[in-house]
């Protein structure tokens, strides 16, 4: 059977930066993905990003995505990469780890510590017909057309107007695709005020307080029923939006599975958006070998993620004897301090409550 | 749910022998039946189960209760008034040894002497009746259409239902702590939430049984097996309709209505403890199996494996009774992997037991002292 000192399970921000970390501090690192090429989402956001010069704000994520793939590149003789490799299942018992690459080949690896980087899932609604080809998770809507260059079809009704809604709103408008209209059911938007505004001033309605009640079609979507809601639910006459792809932009929850499998601590915290392994200052789990980072620890952002992937690689590398204890404290310190710094001010309030609920400092030994 | 601290009986466990014998208690009069259950109803070995109804057993008792389970079977919905999830697929039963063949039409001729209908199916007959087997390699088949497999939630469920529309009192995450005995005679149990005076125990409770006798100051030699099963995505239905079974083949295999298969063998060398945990080596076994039996699986991907606990006693017959010193402390347990399909009787019978002093069908051998006595009832025909 394959041994490992460290895998990673997921290559996007998250388990880039911890493999990196991991690897750049001595250690023997596998890292699997299930997609075709590493990058989890950061390889389809085309947007510029926020924050510091550390978190080199102003890039656009796929230019982001290059600069780990060319550090990738300087330690490739330190991490194995598998991609097209799906972590089937992990087995407590023994802490075996099952893998399939592709559908065909499985095989097995016991690695001594595991960083699950393994991101986020999209929600979905429940409404009649939701399940008719042309109803479209955003992330999917994002990978056609960033990755494969697709547009999904001709005219897009958008459910939510969170940030990942009025960001791939945007970008179907800049791939030629109609957007009929964006449908919030809050009465605010989520995102950011320069997203919503760049879609308003090319007329696109955001509709406050409206939801989507079917979808119409036989075999594919070919319009939406959309409804005001009130404080007594639906309100006024149902409103028929002409369209060919429903998509859904109602928010993302952590991937988890394999957490539950290790039999970690798993709490649920509504700001993290799901359920998440409790985890200490080193984003350490209760299961000592194992550690987190990344959506799969409460849903956050890319940023966050890379340098949460970081100390969750640092923490690998030093369980294994590979970082002095000066060095480890100078990491620590370092990447505590941009975590503070993009969780700051009002819009990272939700998420500075949500981590406290699941935070502790160390572990009991 | 209000606590009251007297029941005519108390229910120890809530799979498919509590939930049954709390409804055969009500159902023939019995007015204050309070049943009690650690977690949730089905959340032990009965919704863990495999789910196979059988009437081709080797013992002519196994046979006898194995008919009237698949009589009972057969109206239950009825009776319930709900779905139960039957499938009469039929059992079709594959030997690959000789000496297997021979017993399986041993079993044959007492089961046809009992008015069970098996009959010898060749492989041509066997592919009739499943349509992806691939079995060339075994040396015959036996096959009894009236066999076959139910749902053991919509089961348990239904018990439930009806027990509660009876009166009976369900109380979840409620687990008994201690039984009280006083003068050779069972007198209540207690509980994490408080304690319930009761003439009548009934000791239901699956892969920790031995414990629950224990509180009451009995040994049985009941032990716990944990048995790894998985379920594959759904493929057409139609491939496997009936349960598919061999003793040295080691396994049981079934197809869901919805087109999944579900299946699973006989553990390798793991201890006899209670982690219900799951395996590689199950897995990658497990799957060998299916991919040989059922070439339509090649490729299908397996979507969940999971473990539950066989109650198992020295001759994997279960144990049904009263105990001989605590009157009013019954027993049904130690179905080693057979309790669902033998729930529906079973608690009838235990029903009748506790009311009547009598059964309709002979469970007397099935009282833990053949085990002191040596009369065991060694049964060739299990998994």
């Amino acid at each position: 059977m394959k041994t490992t000192e460290v895998l990673v399970i997921g290559g996007g921000p998250a388990g880039l930066s911890a493999a990196l970390e991991a690897a750049s501090r001595g250690s023997q690192v596998t890292l699997v993905d299930s997609d075709l090429q590493l990058g989890g989402q950061l390889i389809k956001q085309t947007h510029k990003f926020f924050g510091s010069e550390d978190e080199r704000a102003g890039t656009r994520g796929y230019k982001i995505g290059e600069l780990l793939f060319k550090e990738l590149e300087g330690l490739k003789d330190c991490i194995d990469v598998h991609v097209n490799t799906t972590v089937l299942g992990y087995y407590k018992e023994d802490g075996v780890v099952s893998l399939s690459r592709g559908e065909e080949d499985y095989f097995r690896i016991k690695p001594e510590r595991i960083v699950m980087s393994t991101g986020a899932m999209e929600r979905l609604i429940p409404f009649p017909k939701n399940d008719l080809p042309g109803v479209y998770g955003a992330g999917a809507v994002q990978t056609l057309m960033n990755v494969y260059g697709v547009t999904p079809g001709k005219r897009v009704l958008m459910i939510g107007a969170g940030n990942i809604g009025l960001i791939v709103s945007y970008q179907l408008m800049q791939a030629g695709v109609d957007v009929a209209a964006v449908v919030e059911f809050m009465p605010k938007i989520g995102g950011y005020w320069v997203h919503a505004a760049k879609i308003r001033r090319l007329g696109v309605p955001i509709l406050l307080r409206h939801t989507i009640v079917e979808a119409l079609g036989e075999d594919v979507v070919s319009g939406a029923v959309i409804q005001a809601v009130g404080d007594k639910g639906l309100e006024g006459d149902p409103v028929r939006i002409d369209c060919d792809i429903i998509c859904l932009a109602v928010g993302l929850t952590p991937t988890a599975e394999l957490l539950w499998q290790a039999g970690c601590d798993m709490q649920f915290v509504p700001e993290l958006c799901g359920y998440v392994p409790r985890r200490d200052a080193h984003m350490r789990t209760s299961q000592s070998h194992i550690w987190v980072a990344g959506d799969a620890a409460g849903i956050e952002e890319a940023s966050s993620a890379m340098v949460e992937g970081r100390l969750a690689g640092l923490g690998a590398a030093r369980s294994l004897g590979h970082v002095k204890d000066s060095d480890y404290d100078a990491g620590l310190a370092s990447y505590w301090q941009r975590l503070s710094h993009l969780r700051a001010g009002e819009v990272g309030e939700k998420i500075r409550s949500g981590l406290e609920k699941c935070s502790c400092d160390a572990w009991e030994v | 749910m209000t606590w009251k601290n007297k029941a005519e009986a108390v229910v120890i466990g809530g799979g498919i022998q509590g939930v049954s014998t709390a409804y055969h208690l009500a159902k023939m009069g019995m007015k204050d039946v309070v049943l009690l259950e650690k977690g949730t109803v089905c959340s032990g070995s009965t919704g863990r189960c495999g789910a196979g109804i059988r009437a081709q057993w080797g013992l002519e008792m196994n046979c006898r209760f194995g008919l009237a389970c698949v009589d009972r079977f057969e109206h239950l919905h009825e009776e319930l008034g709900m779905d139960v999830g039957l499938n009469q697929g039929g059992y079709l039963m594959v030997a690959y040894e000789e000496g297997e063949y021979n017993q399986l039409l041993a079993n044959m001729a007492l089961q046809n002497r009992l008015g069970i209908d098996t009959h010898i199916v060749d492989y041509d007959e066997a592919k009739e009746i499943c349509p992806g087997l691939a079995a060339e390699d075994a040396v015959g088949f036996t096959f009894n259409a009236r066999d076959g497999h139910a749902d053991p939630f919509l089961t348990t469920f239904a018990f439930q239902e009806a027990a509660k529309r009876l009166g009976v009192t369900i109380h979840k995450y409620t687990e008994c702590t201690g039984i009280r005995v006083a003068d050779d005679h069972v007198v209540g149990v207690d509980t994490n939430r408080g304690s319930i005076d009761a003439p009548v125990v009934v000791n239901a409770a699956g892969g920790y049984s031995q414990f629950v006798a224990k509180m009451a100051g009995l040994e049985i030699p009941n032990y716990s097996e944990r048995h790894e099963i998985l379920i594959t995505e759904p493929v057409e239905p139609g491939v496997c309709p009936p349960m598919l079974m061999s003793f040295s083949g080691n396994y049981y295999i079934q197809q869901r209505p919805h087109g999944s298969i579900i299946g699973g063998c006989s553990p390798e060398g793991h201890p006899a403890d209670f982690q219900l945990g799951n395996s590689w080596d199950f897995l990658e076994h497990m799957s060998k199996t299916f991919t040989k039996l059922l070439p339509r699986t090649k490729g299908v991907r397996v979507v969940r494996q999971w473990s539950g606990l066989y109650n198992m006693t020295p001759d994997r017959a279960p144990i049904m009774g009263e105990a001989d010193a605590i009157k009013g402390f019954f027993l049904t347990c130690g179905y080693s992997g057979h309790g669902f399909m033998f729930g529906p009787v079973s608690g009838d019978l235990m029903a009748q037991l506790i009311l009547t002093g009598k059964t309709s069908i002979d469970i007397d051998p099935l009282h833990y002292r053949r085990f002191a006595e040596g009369k065991l009832l060694i049964e060739p025909a299990v998994v």
